[in-house]
Formats: C-alpha cells, structure tokens, sequence
C-alpha cells in the first residue's frame, strides 16, 4: 500500500529531498461524500463523524473481548509542548497532530513514518516560499526555541480534505498540505498573531469549505474575533464572521456602550460540527473578556459569547444563535463540542459547557429544547424548559470580594469532549470535580491590555465528591438522567470514545486508559501509559483488524496542571512522554 | 542601593534588588520557557494571567518576593514544573520586575528564599 521513496525522485523540481521520507502511493481523495457517510473502518473528522459523536460502528473489539487487547505499536510525539491529538485514519494512514503545528502521517497498521510536515522546515510543494517566515512575523512569532505548555503551539484537530490536510497553527494562520508527501501546499494568515490571536483548534470541512475558529480574542484592539470560511484549494478567505456584536448592529447593544475596542472574548477554541442536509455548521463560542463583568464594563449579554451559532458554511450567513450563559460572569466557557442527535424525530444538538449543564437545542430553528443542571454547580438556577439563566444571590462577583464557587474556573466539563453511543442512547462526559474561593482583579482598559482579569485563585475539592476529581459520566439521552457514574482520584483526562462493541474508552490524568461497558459502566480493561493521558482516542480497521489509538500527553491549562497539584498533590506524572498508542486483540 | 539584609518588610522590590544584566538574560529564558503561556509581553492569554501592571499587582500586592520565588520555582512552567535552574528563574523574575519598571540596583537577585522572604512587593513607590 505506501511506497516510500526520497522526494527529488517524486518531485523532480524540488530542491530539497531531505525533510519527508516518503509518499503514500493509493491515496483516494477525500469527497463531500465520504465526510459525510465515512467507511465504518476510516475516521474521517475529528470527532469520527461530521455529527461529532465520537463513536464507532467498529465491534471487533467488544465487552467480551476488551480485555485482550494488546500494544501494536507505539510513537513518540515532539516533546516541545501539550500534546492533545485528534488523529485521523484514511487509506491505511494515521495524520496525528503534535503540538507547535508538526503533523506526521503514520502507517496505522505498524506505525512507520511515511512523511513529517514541520512548520518552517518542511519544503512547499513547488519549491517556492509559501510558508509564512518568521521574519515577517517578527515578535508576534513564537519563539522557535518555545516550550508551548498551555494555549499557543497547541494543536488539536486537523481535517481531510481532497488531497490534502488543513491545520490551523500557533501564529493565526491556516495551511493547506499535500497529503500524499506532507509538502506545503498553501499557507494564509487571518489574523496578526501580534494582537494576541492564535489557533488551537483545527479547522473542518462543510459542503467544501474549510470552516476555522479563532481563538486569542482576549486582549483589546481594533478589531473583533472570529470564524472564518477558506476555499481549500487555493487558501482564500471566502467569509468572515465575528463572534462579538459590534456596535451599529442588530446585537451589538447587548454590550452595553462599549466601543468595540473594549469587546473581547467569544473565542471559538473546539472545532464544530456540521449537517450536510441543512448545509449548517455549529461552533460553540466561549466567555466574554475579561471574565467578569465588572471588570469588562457592561451587564449586558454581550452577544455572541457562550453561544451556539449556526452559519451557513458557503457564505458565513447566521441562521440562529442561542445564547446559553448571557452576561457570563465566571469564566464558564460554553464553547465545547456539539453534538448532532436526532431524538424521536427531533432533530437536536447535544451540548454541555464548564457548568454541567445538558443543553437539547432544535437543530434546525435553535430553539431550546430542555436544560437538565446536573446538580453540581452553585453559580446560576436554570429553568429547565425556557433554558432562561438567573445567578444565585451574591454570585455576580465584585472586584476584590471573594465568592465561593462550583466549579472553579476551570470548570467541570473542558474539552475532553463527550461521546455519544446510539446503542445506549446516552451521552459518556469526562467531568473534573472541583470548587474554587475566586477573587476577580481588574485590568487596564487600555488597547494592548484588557486579557481575562485577574483571579486571586483557592481551588478546593468539590463537596459531593469523597476527595475524587475525575469522574466519567454517563447521561441518558434526551432526558439527561444520570444513567451511571465512575469517579476515581485522578482527573479523566480525554475525550471519550464510544464504539458498537458497546464499550466506552477514556484515560486519566495518573497515566490509566481505561474501557468501561457503556451499559453498565462496568470496568473491562486498563493498561498504563507513558504519561498522562491526553486527547481525542479513535479507533479504526486495517484489513480485518481492528485497533483502538490512544494518545497521551504532557501539559495542558490549569485542569491538567494547577488541579491535580492542589487537590491529588500525592499523584505525579513524568514531564514528557507526548506519545500514541495503538491496540488490537491478538491475532 | 538598599541591601537586602534587613528586617522583614522594610526591603522592597523599589530598592534596585536586581539588576539590568540579569534582565536580559532572564528575557531570554523568559522567550524559550514562559512565553507561548504569558505572552511575549507578558500579557498572558486565556489560561495564562498578566504579569505585567495591575493585573500583576492584584495578585502579589502585599506579599513578599519569596513567596512569588517560591510560586514561580516550584510551579511553573505549569508543564515541567521546577526544570530550570534557580538562577534561571531569579533571572526571569528580574526581567518580569524590569517590565513593571521597579529599578534596577547594582546587586543581583538573590536565590535565597531568607533573602527574598523580606523583600515586599508593593506598588508604594521607592519605599524605604
């Protein structure tokens, strides 16, 4: 299947032949088509599927032979900052992620290098400069020696499209490259990095269009953050459209008197989903900047922050928006994955944000179906059938007067994403258990500043849970009851997987990855890794077999690094180890 | 220059307590290890505070230079927590000072935490 030769025989005006090591030969380019009803073997979004369940028809591997699994083969990833992959698998080949922008195609069945893109070093496919250089970003790049821990040089997802792989990197930029041999096909800016824009979320596709959101909108300038439409094959920015409200438009009273210089927020940091038959995309949005709203300067709902938004993916039009946290006050992001359920012939979204809130949205009209508070946070009262927010009394925060808060500002939900399974019709979420004494500062209102405020931060356990921060839980669909829990010591720190062999597969903070009975939540299988464990697992068949990846990681923001060291001070994880691992049952 | 043995709280980091040499060299091993999290201008991101101005001072207002010594050595960077040198991170912490625009003296900062423990962060200018 993959034949590996030296790139100036393949490409003969190249000038370089030194960086890929080979080219996959049987490529089928990636159509509408197949996005949309991928092979059961092929993962083909980030999430699986364009409905972003994060589930598998694959059944090989099952309950009643999970426990046989077996390491295949493992790799070891650039140690040069967070690692949270979302790998893909088409052809036989894995496209896994790493963190500053390098993306390296594997053989999934043995894992063997077939080519490596590196920002910066990786030629383009003509040989011309395409790449952005560091020199015209000048202080706005990374530094090339950065250890990116936490937000810049991170890189979830990538997508699959045609013949090539999009990304979106650290510097705001979004490149198209080559899938055969990894070369740079097309490289373009949207935002200036300068300001403090940055990708860590990678893009999707919709109805042939690449669909990216930004993230970094936190400081104050001239300007507004945003999703952006590109043609994948030539790297034009078809549409843009802002994420906050400016002011003169339909919704931009709803940041009070704000000029727009002072709107900031409404980042779009997990990628999306996308319907094909109503040719829809949905991206969650994140919080208002700064986060709380005595420090930002307005009351005011300041649209489109913590929202879901629906756009039209060929022209950026919005459909609808729900605003699921107006005015949001605590950093309780809602800016996480959407999942696509069609429940008893509703067509809904699924999605759940830092509050554990189970938002059941209509799909087609954005009306809000039910909201099911799953009882651990003490910020706000939700009505569950108008969706409608009102903060407990004494929850709005005030600069410098403490309040006592759960979750903490980390939230219980991040973007470990959730899975759905159709065999149990429930919804798996891995949930960080923790509280937090939250003391809001104020920041300069001043162009080049603003940020997230300041929080003088006291993280504590959460009281329901008996000193345990992970739990996974398992949530029936639509009711939103709970169908069973497992809590353990240790932060769950992945996205869950769900698969038809009636399994649920997550890792933890401690190094664990474990597979559960979706049914029962009974425990079938665990094995320790490298380090923690950390990103998208996803599972996929070559040749009759098949294989269940898991990747695994170092760094991560305050709910792999400030919780665990605050509330489970006795566990440690080694500092490096940023890595893939690959199961199947025995032969 | 004030020096930094004398009774607790009467040393504060208005007192020239670093110097300009190991600013520079603490901005540059601020660029490799501290700044894809708090910004190359120290501003931070979303997950990463403010080093710099109000936001900073909110924070550590009131408390002493050892306990910000202490935060940074043994916490940071949040993903390879107490990998540097201890000079590295005196050096970086001189370099976040420099940026707040506290003075800059004629002695190093010390890596000592009896040293740095009276040493007080305060916004009340050149205190004595």
């Amino acid at each position: 299947m993959l034949i590996k030769f030296p790139h100036c025989l393949a490409i003969a005006l190249l000038m370089s032949c030194s960086w890929s090591y080979g080219q996959i030969a049987e490529f089928d380019p990636v159509t509408d088509e197949m996005l949309g009803d991928p092979p059961p073997g092929e993962w083909l979004s980030w999430r699986g599927e364009q409905n972003s369940w994060g589930y598998s028809p694959l059944e090989q591997i099952n309950t009643g032979n999970v426990n046989q699994l077996q390491l295949v083969w493992s790799w070891a990833m650039d140690d040069t900052g967070a690692g949270q992959a979302a790998p893909l698998i088409h052809n036989g080949v894995m496209f896994l992620p790493g963190p500053r922008g390098v993306i390296q195609a594997l053989d999934a069945a043995n894992g063997d290098l077939i080519w490596e893109y590196r920002p910066g070093i990786t030629a383009s496919i003509d040989g011309t400069e395409r790449a952005i250089s560091r020199e015209a970003l000048g202080a706005a790049a990374m530094p090339a020696t950065a250890y990116a821990g936490v937000g810049r040089g991170v890189q979830k997802n990538i997508a699959i499209y045609g013949e090539m792989i999009y990304a979106a990197t650290e510097n705001a930029s979004i490149v198209g490259i080559d899938a055969r041999s990894g070369l740079l096909v097309w490289e373009t800016r949207t935002a200036d990095p300068a300001l403090g824009y940055y990708y860590t979320a990678g893009p999707i596709i919709a109805n042939g269009v690449l669909v990216t959101g930004i993230t970094g909108c936190e400081r104050y300038k001239d300007d507004l953050c945003f999703i952006t439409g590109h043609n994948p094959q030539s790297g034009e920015e078809l549409w843009r459209f802002a994420t906050v409200a400016a002011p003169g438009t339909p919704e931009g009273d709803s940041w009070g008197d704000l000029p727009l210089q002072f709107r900031a927020g409404a980042d779009s940091w997990q990628a999306g989903s996308y319907d094909p038959q109503k040719n829809l995309v949905y991206y969650g949005t994140a919080q208002a900047k700064p986060w709380a709203r005595a420090v930002r300067g307005t009351d005011g709902d300041a649209l489109y922050t913590n929202s879901t938004l629906a756009l039209n993916p060929n022209t950026g039009e919005l459909a609808w928006y729900y605003q699921h946290l107006p005015g949001e006050t605590h950093d309780m992001d809602e800016v996480f994955e959407t999942l696509l359920i069609d429940v008893g012939g509703r067509e809904s979204i699924f999605k759940m944000g830092k509050l554990a809130i189970l938002w059941q949205l209509d799909r087609q009209t954005g009306e809000l179906i039910r909201a099911t508070d799953i009882g651990y946070q003490t910020i706000v009262n939700v009505n569950p059938t108008s969706g409608n927010i009102t903060y407990r009394d004494g929850m709005i925060p005030r600069i410098g007067q403490q309040i006592d808060m759960c979750p903490s500002t980390s939230g219980f939900k991040s973007w470990r994403a959730m899975a759905y399974s159709p065999q149990t019709s429930a919804v798996y979420v891995p949930i960080t258990l923790n509280c937090e004494l939250a003391t809001f500062g104020p920041t300069e209102r001043v162009l080049g500043g603003g940020g997230t405020g300041p929080v003088r931060r006291i993280n504590y356990p959460h009281p329901q849970s008996d000193g345990n921060l992970g739990e996974l839980l398992a949530l029936d669909i639509p009711s939103g009851e709970v169908k069973w829990r497992y809590r353990q010591r240790a932060p769950i720190n992945t996205a869950a997987l769900t698969t038809a062999g009636g399994l649920v597969i997550v890792g933890d903070w401690n190094r664990y990855m474990y597979a559960f009975d979706a049914e029962s939540g009974e425990k079938l299988w665990q094995t320790r890794v490298t380090t923690s464990a950390q990103g998208f697992p996803m599972t996929y068949m070559i040749d009759g077999k098949q294989y269940l990846a898991l990747p695994v990681g170092v760094g991560g923001a305050s709910w792999s690094s400030m919780l665990p060291r605050d509330l489970a001070p006795e566990l440690t994880r080694p500092l490096n180890g940023n890595s893939i691992h690959v199961f199947a049952l025995p032969d | 220059m004030q020096s930094s043995i004398r009774a607790q709280g009467s040393s504060s980091i208005w007192d020239g307590i670093y110097t300009e040499a190991q600013a520079v060299r603490g901005e540059e091993e601020y660029a490799a290890r501290c700044a894809s999290c708090h910004s190359v201008d120290l501003r931070g991101n979303s997950n990463s505070p403010s080093l710099l101005g109000l936001s900073f001072m909110f924070i550590w207002e009131g408390r002493t230079l050892g306990e910000l010594f202490g935060k940074v050595s043994t916490e940071m960077p949040t993903d390879q927590p107490g990998s540097l040198s201890l000079q590295s991170y005196a050096a970086i912490l001189a370099f976040i000072l420099k940026k707040n625009e506290f003075p800059a003296g004629s002695s190093e900062l010390s890596t000592n935490d009896a040293v740095l423990n009276q040493i007080l962060i305060t916004s009340e200018g050149a205190a004595n």
